[in-house]
């Protein structure tokens, strides 16, 4: 018995005697517009957001060789599309992970801690590769929770991330800097 | 007034014949009104969208009780605890309990207004533990040793110079360095900041109470890497942060967004439920929220403004507000400003110390089309004024002067012979005191001949008598005349 | 169609020909007016001070002169506002004379469906939103409807239409320097689009802007919605 948690609900309670207005009704009227091929709408919002949409082996090759010091999430299709890395997750220039979802209405990648190799290595190291099934692409955000609700429901890992473009900030007189603090690319390779 | 009314007062009397000052406001303004202009078009329907977040505020602040509860039992079952502070000393108290029980030196901050409502770097500055603020705009205000200018962008008010300049006083770097240059520098620093930290403090936009979870949104990634790194976690936040569902974020995330910059959602957001589970590579050992009430159950008891409790923390209002556009966030004195936080403060804060902000207004209701969640915000400034009023709040002499002019405007004799003396009084350059102050800088206009009741009486009525209307032929040459207002 | 005026009290005292304008552009259209002398203040200084019983003897009192009226018309956005918006919270509910009042502009163009009054008016013009028009009553393009019809006008809108030019009554006198501020940012959008008049259908609004106009020696005029349309 805390007698914060008490007296706070207490409070919360004698307040909701009281009545207030309700807000007028919301209509039936969609608000979101039809989202349109998943695959085409994905790669528009993506690479509007300054993402890298990788396409093919060879790019993937290109890129990857970019980058000295890999660290990868040890899942199986991170393992069999670029193999693994075995680099700390402090000191990697490329984090490679899957995802469980990817949103085509925000250009989206939605990750887990379990699903993606704990908080750190998607955010860290300062680019992040994602590793996808095509048929991983959902229409929006209420199907990726679904998806989420679905998978998780009753064993949330203890993170979930909606990922939505590499890392930005405009604080600086409304100047916009990629990189801020997390990683400065992001790129999304669809496998097969 | 007050000693606090007199402060704003003149801090805002000075921010706004500042041009300078003004003219950076402006432009910042303009960027975000650009881009929210093109983020309401992802909507098919923005104002339904607004109905329907408005809606599950609604429920969940009229359900808060029950809500709390919930969101408890899920945040316990998934390892994390709660702790429930009635007052900001609560919350700073707790804190800084498990700060100095886990032995920790240094914290690293994600932006958050609650830190800042409870006082919380200046409670880790006593205790002696480092605090590094890693929001660069917040990073910023840290360094130069001021508090944020804005909910969502703190350094609103600073040019590149400005930071140039600051970064060169503090890091020895070119004095004309780019804001790429700048963000560089500031990410570098603050990299090793995450990696030797032992906690972090976050606030939450968001509580879901069916899961347990609380969200944190950025767009540079200081938030994620504040929850990766540090073996604990505390996070902040206000108890009207609550949603009911999960899948409450489809539509709340984007309406922040959209509301706050124009994204379609922002970068980087975080659900969070409980420190590290055993299978997980990484993540804090230990996972608090601290819900704090602070004043909230005041608000809350209030039920005619009950629903500025659903604010979600967007912004908006404050870039939409044209008093907050000329006299800028440091002005108000504390920390939610702008229309909603003048809504709130007298809530919150000692009720008569704060009965001036709500005047600070013209009424003009630009905030309330702005409010992505439709808080009646102009109105409840009303509202805050009655009570005001009510309470005792005004200045003996206003109080008498209006029940004069009540009196004055009972009768149309009495209105009829106080307009008399006002036009004699205007006429004869007796200025009242009351009216010189708008004189500053304005011509008052020319009081004229007649009025118009005795036009109406003299030639206006055209011959229809009061009591029935009878149409008369109009009669040749009456032209109602009229002056250009010069 | 019978109308009943309602002449808000700095309008009767200080710009008559605001009424007097709209008088005429009444009669032009065939409405027969008549002004219940007993009227006084519709109450809005009081309100907006947070002085609500005072504004709801005020209210009931312009219940009572305009009882009988079939439609109440004012040349105030703000003032028409205070009854149809404000009134119903004051008394409790909305009556038939609260319902019944409008706005000139909102009554010429949605009641009598007119947009074109026959007016004549060579200058360039800008218009300015006045706020409780815009907001509380939603008004934007009937003044515009209006003011496009009239013959030799033209109409150039500002930036800054629909920003607060910074009166809010009591509010210009208590924070005096931030009423000033808006004033100045109105008045620079004003002379970007180099016109002659600034319109409005508030003139509190159009004291606040002409105030300023006139002290900075700036040849751009104000007048009233009502004395353009007024003009043949």
């Amino acid at each position: 018995m805390i007698p914060s948690r008490e007296n706070i609900i207490a409070r919360v309670r004698a307040a909701l005697r009281a009545e207030a207005h309700r807000p007028t009704q919301p209509s039936a009227s969609p608000i979101w517009p039809p989202i349109g091929d998943l695959e085409t709408r994905f790669r528009d919002e993506f690479e509007a957001l300054r993402g890298e949409l990788i396409v093919g082996a060879d790019q993937l090759r290109e890129f990857i060789n970019q980058f000295g010091c890999i660290a990868t999430d040890g899942s199986e299709l991170v393992r069999t599309t670029v193999g693994d890395g075995n680099a700390s997750v402090r000191v990697a220039d490329l984090g490679v992970t899957g995802c469980d979802c990817l949103i085509a209405q925000t250009g989206s990648v939605f990750v887990t801690t379990r699903s993606t190799g704990g908080r750190a290595l998607s955010v860290l190291p300062p680019a992040h590769l994602v590793i996808a099934r095509r048929d991983q692409l959902v229409p929006d955000l209420a199907s990726g929770f679904a998806l989420m609700r679905k998978r998780y429901d009753g064993h949330w890992p203890s993170s979930l991330a909606l990922i939505t473009g590499p890392s930005r900030t405009a604080d600086i007189e409304k100047i916009l800097v990629m990189g801020a603090h997390g990683p400065k690319r992001l790129a999304v390779y669809f496998e097969g | 007034m007050t000693a606090i009314a007199d402060q704003f007062k003149r801090a805002a009397a000075e921010k706004a014949a500042d041009p300078h000052h003004r003219a950076v406001l402006q432009r910042a303004i303009a960027t975000y009104d650009a881009a929210v202009a093109r983020g309401k078009t992802r909507f098919a329907d923005w104002q339904n969208a607004r109905a329907q977040a408005a809606q599950i505020k609604w429920e969940t602040i009229n359900h808060l009780d029950r809500y709390l509860e919930q969101f408890e039992r899920q945040m316990i079952e998934n390892g994390g605890r709660v702790f429930w502070a009635e007052t900001a000393e609560d919350a700073r108290e707790y804190i800084l309990r498990i700060a100095r029980s886990h032995n920790v030196r240094k914290v690293v901050k994600s932006k958050s207004m609650t830190t800042e409502e409870i006082h919380l770097n200046a409670a880790f500055a006593v205790a002696e533990i480092q605090v590094v603020e890693t929001d660069l705009g917040e990073y910023i205000c840290q360094i130069r040793g001021e508090s944020p200018y804005h909910i969502v962008t703190p350094v609103m008010h600073l040019t590149k110079a400005d930071i140039a300049r600051t970064f060169h006083e503090k890091f020895g770097t070119a004095p004309d360095a780019t804001a790429e240059e700048l963000a560089g520098i500031a990410r570098a620093q603050l990299r090793h900041e995450f990696l030797t930290a032992d906690m972090g403090v976050t606030g939450a936009n968001f509580l879901i109470a069916d899961t347990g979870m609380i969200t944190i949104s950025t767009n540079e990634g200081n938030g994620r890497l504040s929850v990766s790194l540090p073996r604990i976690h505390i996070a902040v936040a206000g108890i009207e942060k609550l949603i009911p569902r999960l899948e409450d974020l489809a539509l709340m995330w984007p309406v922040l967004a959209a509301s706050g910059n124009g994204q379609a959602v922002t970068v980087y957001n975080t659900l969070l439920g409980g420190p590290r589970r055993d299978s997980e590579t990484d993540g804090p050992e230990e996972f608090h929220v601290v819900l704090l009430d602070n004043g909230r159950t005041r608000l809350l008891a209030d039920a005619e403004q009950r629903d500025a409790l659903h604010c979600l923390r967007c912004g908006a209002c404050l870039n939409a507000c044209p008093v907050y556009r000329n006299i800028g966030g440091h002005s108000y004195g504390t920390t939610y400003q702008g229309p909603i936080g003048s809504v709130i403060t007298p809530h919150l804060r000692e009720a008569r110390e704060w009965s001036h902000l709500p005047y600070a207004s013209s009424l003009c209701g630009a905030c309330s089309d702005v409010c992505p969640v439709r808080i009646d915000i102009h109105h409840h400034l009303l509202h805050n004024r009655r009570n005001a009023v009510r309470l005792r709040f005004d200045k003996t002499w206003e109080r008498w002067a209006f029940r004069a002019w009540l009196w004055a405007m009972q009768t149309p004799q009495r209105y009829v012979l106080a307009g008399k003396l006002a036009r004699v009084a205007l006429r004869l350059g007796l200025v009242t005191p009351l009216v010189n102050p708008w004189t500053q800088g304005r011509e008052l206009p020319e009081p004229p001949q007649h009025t118009f009741r005795l036009w109406w009486r003299n030639k206006g009525r055209d011959g229809c008598p009061q009591a029935s209307v009878k149409k008369q032929p109009r009669r040749a040459g009456d032209n109602a005349f009229y002056q250009h207002h010069e | 169609m019978r109308v009943a005026l309602f002449i808000p009290c700095f309008v009767d005292q200080f710009f008559p020909n605001v009424g007097i304008a709209m008088v005429k552009v009444l009669r032009q259209l065939n409405v027969e007016v008549s002004y219940p002398p007993q009227q006084t203040c519709c109450g809005q200084p009081a309100f907006n001070t947070g002085y609500w019983d005072e504004a709801r003897q005020l209210a009931r009192r312009y219940c009572e002169v305009f009882a009988d009226a079939e439609a109440i018309v004012s040349p105030s956005g703000s003032c028409a506002a205070m009854v149809r918006n404000f009134y119903p919270e004051l008394l409790g509910q909305a009556t038939h004379v609260t319902s019944n009042t409008f706005e000139f502009s909102e009554f010429l163009v949605q009641k009598l469906g007119v947009s074109d009054v026959g007016a004549k008016f060579s200058a360039k013009v800008t218009y300015h939103d006045g706020c409780h028009a815009l907001r509380e009553l939603r008004l934007k393009n009937e003044p515009r409807e209006l003011l496009r019809n009239v013959q030799g006008l033209e109409l150039v809108e500002m930036s800054e239409a629909e920003t607060c030019c910074g009166f809010g009554g009591t509010f210009s006198v208590k924070f005096p320097m931030i009423s000033y501020a808006m004033d100045d940012v109105k008045c620079e959008s004003i002379q970007k689009t180099g016109v002659g008049y600034v319109v409005s259908s508030d003139s509190s609004c159009l004291m606040q802007i002409g105030g300023y106009l006139r002290r900075q020696k700036l040849p751009i005029k104000t007048i009233h919605l009502a004395e353009v349309l007024a003009t043949t």
